[in-house]
Parts: structure tokens; C-alpha cells; sequence
């Protein structure tokens, strides 16, 4: 641990120092170790949980005023403020220091986002723009999308969200969406809800959903969230005249997170996650199931070569409307089929992993997955593709693994 | 002490009077009553930050119609927090430094080690001084503390701008003054040749 520390602000320091900054040397201050690192002039910190141990692993090392710059130039970004100085004062014990960075202007800020865009040869165009004003720990949002990728219907519509960030020293955060939803469906799904006992197609859906996350660690190199709330889903049937049905539930997702570092510059990344969702009548829901998914991620990072393994696993216990329903054959999982093909309804169960390395822009994935119902026997499927990403972009074409006629599925996008 | 003969300042905008002394190679200025250690500057001094100061001594013939000889030099101050003393570094060719000096002593530390060369200048041929002294913006420190030192394109650059409003800068000027005028300045040694 202390040797990590160490090395890391070995190698800032050194990159500054390569960056040229004599005064590094000529600072007679220099030869003081760092007592303690205070943020003033702000009445909260909004930062990265990677900047706050960068600022805490200043202290008990020799002042290093490059580094000092570099820090406060990280915050002045982080907090999208006008300007962040710092200063010394006298420590508590001799030849110490304490760093006092200084926060000037309100951390306000306004931000156009498209958190996805993607063309797809076989779902056709989905995209999200979203308005973000950030005012102190508040975040207001209003954005427009259309979806045709995530779920087996196409949404379009609204979603307005209100954040409370940085609750309890940044442990804590709230928020509420809204998203309003007109839905369209693919005539397989059509055709496949009109069966007696299947799940019924709607035309539009209304969602209201409060949600409290927590940091349940605050490491740099690992952290653990924990998000709670409810789901208060109004679904519109087909008919007009039919009465609106509810899909309430309590709502539960645990992320994990952990960056381990190599002394040879290699990298491993650790991300796994766990939600469930539960209706229940005592929320006024007129469904009632149990949906639990699990994911598991891991990077593996040397070079310009990255391999990554995705897991991703699905249960629902009861009768769940369909968007809740899970399906494979998207732009992430299991990539080149055609969802309608595999299943136009969803399945209850699913189970999907994807291989993929990445060699500077290029990358090669491998696909696998199932998907089925209770009672049911799960029928593994396979999808091979090649990828071209740079900045956020990405384009691939996937293939499909079966008999007969292959049609791949051309992909690009961004954020997806 | 000094023991050349000081020449008063002529020109305008000179805030304070300019001593020109002369060792047989280069001429030497003091400027006593500039005491640059004030304002923005000191207040980031005592913050512990370090502050870069640039000064410029331009030699004329002609009045300032043109430069007969340019010398930019560069010293970055800081003050220790715990000795309340300044230190000074001078850089570039022989880079020094010189610590546990007083505010008044790091100025006169300063003044002491700019020179301009005399060589070519007739004795009896009259000549002006322009000293320039401004303390770098935080944002121009980098450029002007690269290895590469300041060359000097930059250093004019940096001096025709504009200072901002709390960007303190000196200019004092003095001539018409003839070498012939000056005594030899005792205790430093002609530079080699």
C-alpha cells in the first residue's frame, strides 16, 4: 500500500518534472513535507473519488509546486469552475506545510450530451440529447430519445431528472426521473402477445422513479455503490378504453468497482454489478415478479492491447410486463441476431458472454447467449464481429453463427 | 558600497532614480528606491508560492530610436514560510542562488547581478539606459522558466504587452551619459575577455 502510494506519486511527480518545471527547484519551500491538503471557498466538492486520493497522497511527501499546479488545474475542470489557486501556510509541526487549494467562482455549469446515438442495419436509428444544468450539488436534466436498441419494443419520448449530488461529504446522492414514453412494436411481438397467457403489448408508458445512492467505500482503486428506491411504472394499454395497469417495485442495485495496477504498466479492471427489482401489490402494483440481473466486467490492459470479458445474467421470478423482459440480439449482447428471431416475447431467463480484444482502434469479439422461459431448455447461440472504435465512436459488423443465410448486422455509434 | 559615479535619472516615466555604474567591461544599475517586493507579487511570495521576475536593460546611442544592446535576465523569488526570509535564484548561464536575505536584500541581490556589456561603446560617446523590471504572469511562468531559456524575441514580446492592471512593472531610464564620465566601479573584477 505504501509502496503504491508511492509509486504513483513517483510517476506524477516525474511526469511534471519531464514536463519541465524548475520550480520544482527553485521554490525554497520545497524542502518542506505536506501536513495536510484543505479545499476552501467551496461549499462542497464535487470530485472525482481518483482527484481526492491524488490531493490526500500529497500529504507526508516533500511540496511539490508542479504537482500542486497540475492538481489545481484537475480541479478547475472537475468542478467546471473559473479558477482554483492554491496557497502554504505554516503547519501545526515544524518544517511542515499545509496546501490550501481555494475555489473562485460558482460551480455552475449548462451541457448539451448525447448519451447515445446509434445506427444499426437492423434496429434502425436510436438516439439520446440530453440538457444538463449543474448548479452547486443540484443537477437539473431534460432530454428527448428514441430507442430502438435496449428493450423489444421502440420507445420514444421524454425524461426529466433531478439530482442531488454529494450528500454526506460525497457518500450520498438522490434523484428522481420521470421519462414518458410512447411505445412501437415489431409485428412479431405483435403477433406473438395476441396468445392466450402472453404478455400484453401497451402504447405508451409513464415511470417516476426516486432513487438514494451510496458510496459504500471510498478507495480510489475500488468502490462499492449502493442504489435504493422505487419504480412507479404506469403502463397504457393498446385499447384506450382499457384500464392503465402499474408496475411498482422496489428497487435495488449494487456496483462494484476496482482498478488494480501493475508495476509493468499493466492494467486490470474489475466491475461487476447486481440489481433487483421487485412488484409487489403493497406498492399498488398490478404485477408482481422478481427481476435479478448480474454483470460482471473484466479489463485487462497492456499496451495497446486490451482484452475484455463481459458476463451478463438474468432471472424473473412471476409475471413481468414486457420491458422488463430480458432479450439478446442488440448492439451489446449477442450482437449480429435478430432479437425477434431468438424470442419476439423476451425471455424470463438469459445468459450472455462476450469475448472481445481491442489492438489500438481495432477489435475482434466473440458472442455467446441464451435465452428462454421457465420450463423451457436454454439454446446457446453464437456471433463473431470486428470492431473499429476511436473517441467514442465505434462502427462493427457482426455475424451471426448458424446455418443457412448469414445477413450481418452493420453497427455504428456513439456511447453504446 | 558602491563607489561609481551616480547618474541621475533624465527621462519621463521613471518612477525612481537610476544609478549607472561601470566596471571597465559591463555597466551596472541600482535602483534603491524600487522596491518591487510589494503588492500581488509579495502576496503570492507569502503564500509560499514562487514568483518570477523579469527585468530588461537596454543600451542606446540614439536615444531609444534603437537598441544598441539588449540583457533579459530572470529571477525567481520565494520566501520561506518557516524562516521568513527570501531566496533568490538567478537563471540562466551560472545560474545562482542566494537564501535567508531580506526583502530589501533579495531586491539589491537582484539589481546587483544585471549587467550590460560596454564593449564597442567610445568613451566618449553618449549612450541611454533603459531598466525594465516586471513580475511574470503565473501563466507566462512556464514559457519564460523553459530550459531553453528566454530567448530574445520573447523577452520583447513579453515587455511591449501591456502589463495587467495588477501586474506591477518598473521602467527607469537615464542618459545621456558617457563612459568617460564614469569612474571605474572598485571591487569587481574586469570580466575576462
Amino acid at each position: 500500500m505504501r509502496f503504491a502510494r508511492a509509486l504513483s506519486i513517483c510517476v506524477l511527480s516525474s511526469g511534471l518534472l519531464l514536463a519541465g518545471s524548475p520550480d520544482q527547484n527553485m521554490n525554497v519551500n520545497t524542502r518542506y513535507t505536506v501536513e495536510s491538503v484543505e479545499l476552501a471557498g467551496s461549499a462542497q466538492v464535487d470530485i472525482s473519488t481518483g482527484l481526492r486520493s491524488d490531493l490526500k497522497h500529497l500529504v507526508g511527501e516533500k511540496l511539490n509546486p508542479a504537482l500542486l499546479d497540475s492538481l489545481a488545474l484537475r480541479l478547475r475542470r472537475e468542478l467546471h469552475v473559473r479558477a482554483v489557486t492554491h496557497r502554504l501556510v505554516r503547519g501545526q509541526t515544524p518544517q511542515h506545510v499545509r496546501v490550501v487549494f481555494e475555489v473562485r467562482g460558482r460551480p455552475a455549469k449548462f451541457e448539451l450530451s448525447a448519451p447515445k446515438i446509434l445506427y444499426s442495419s437492423f434496429g434502425g436509428f436510436t438516439g439520446a440529447a440530453e440538457a444538463t444544468g449543474v448548479l452547486g450539488s443540484q443537477a437539473f436534466t431534460a432530454g428527448v430519445l428514441s430507442d430502438g436498441d435496449d428493450l423489444l419494443e421502440r420507445y420514444t419520448g421524454v425524461l426529466a431528472r433531478y439530482e442531488l449530488r454529494h450528500l454526506a461529504g460525497g457518500r450520498a446522492g438522490v434523484r428522481l426521473d420521470f421519462e414518458s414514453y410512447h411505445d412501437q412494436w415489431d409485428p412479431a411481438t405483435v403477433t406473438a402477445a395476441s396468445a392466450p397467457g402472453a404478455p400484453a403489448i401497451y402504447r405508451a408508458r409513464q415511470n417516476i422513479e426516486p432513487l438514494a445512492t451510496f458510496a459504500l467505500t471510498h478507495a480510489a482503486a475500488a468502490a462499492l455503490d449502493l442504489t435504493l428506491g422505487a419504480s412507479f411504472e404506469t403502463l397504457q394499454p393498446q385499447l384506450p378504453a382499457a384500464p392503465a395497469e402499474s408496475a411498482n417495485a422496489m428497487v435495488a442495485t449494487l456496483r462494484f468497482h476496482r482498478r488494480l495496477e501493475t508495476s509493468g504498466a499493466n492494467q486490470q479492471e474489475w466491475d461487476a454489478g447486481y440489481s433487483l427489482r421487485a412488484a409487489t401489490g403493497f406498492l399498488g402494483s398490478d404485477f408482481a415478479y422478481t427481476r435479478h440481473q448480474g454483470d460482471a466486467q473484466y479489463v485487462y490492459l497492456w499496451g495497446r492491447n486490451q482484452v475484455l470479458d463481459n458476463l451478463t445474467v438474468g432471472f424473473i421470478a412471476g409475471r413481468a410486463p414486457l420491458f422488463e423482459r430480458f432479450m439478446l440480439g442488440n448492439s451489446t449482447l449477442l450482437r449480429g441476431w435478430n432479437r425477434f428471431e431468438l424470442d419476439p416475447l423476451g425471455g424470463s431467463r438469459m445468459i450472455c458472454n462476450s469475448v472481445e480484444y481491442r489492438y489500438g482502434l481495432f477489435d475482434v469479439f466473440y458472442d455467446t447467449g441464451a435465452i428462454w422461459d421457465q420450463g423451457q431448455t436454454a439454446v446457446f447461440r453464437h456471433a463473431l464481429g470486428v470492431g473499429i472504435r476511436q473517441n467514442g465512436l465505434y462502427a462493427a459488423l457482426a455475424f451471426p453463427v448458424k446455418e443457412g443465410h448469414i445477413e450481418p448486422v452493420f453497427m455504428v455509434g456513439m456511447n453504446y | 558600497m558602491l563607489a561609481g559615479i551616480a547618474i541621475p535619472v533624465s527621462r519621463a516615466f521613471a518612477v525612481a532614480p537610476l544609478t549607472v555604474t561601470w566596471d571597465g567591461d559591463d555597466l551596472h544599475v541600482a535602483a534603491p528606491q524600487i522596491h518591487f517586493l510589494a503588492g500581488k507579487p509579495l502576496d503570492r511570495l507569502h503564500d509560499g508560492l514562487s514568483v518570477v521576475f523579469l527585468t530588461q536593460l537596454t543600451l542606446t546611442t540614439d536615444n531609444f530610436a534603437t537598441a544598441l544592446r539588449r540583457n533579459a535576465g530572470r529571477f525567481v523569488f520565494s520566501y520561506d514560510l518557516w524562516e521568513e526570509k527570501f531566496s533568490v535564484t538567478k537563471l540562466g548561464e551560472g545560474q545562482r542562488t542566494v537564501s535567508h536575505l531580506t526583502a530589501a536584500a533579495a531586491e539589491a541581490w537582484c539589481l546587483d547581478n544585471i549587467a550590460i556589456s560596454s564593449t564597442g561603446l567610445p568613451q566618449d560617446r553618449p549612450f541611454w539606459l533603459r531598466f525594465e523590471l516586471r513580475a511574470a504572469e503565473p501563466r507566462d511562468e512556464p514559457a519564460v522558466l523553459g530550459d531553453s531559456g528566454l530567448n530574445l524575441t520573447r523577452l520583447i514580446e513579453i515587455f511591449s504587452r501591456r502589463p495587467r492592471a495588477q501586474q506591477p512593472q518598473w521602467t527607469v531610464e537615464a542618459g545621456p551619459l558617457r563612459l568617460a564620465d564614469l569612474k571605474r566601479l572598485v571591487g569587481r573584477a574586469p570580466r575576462p575577455s
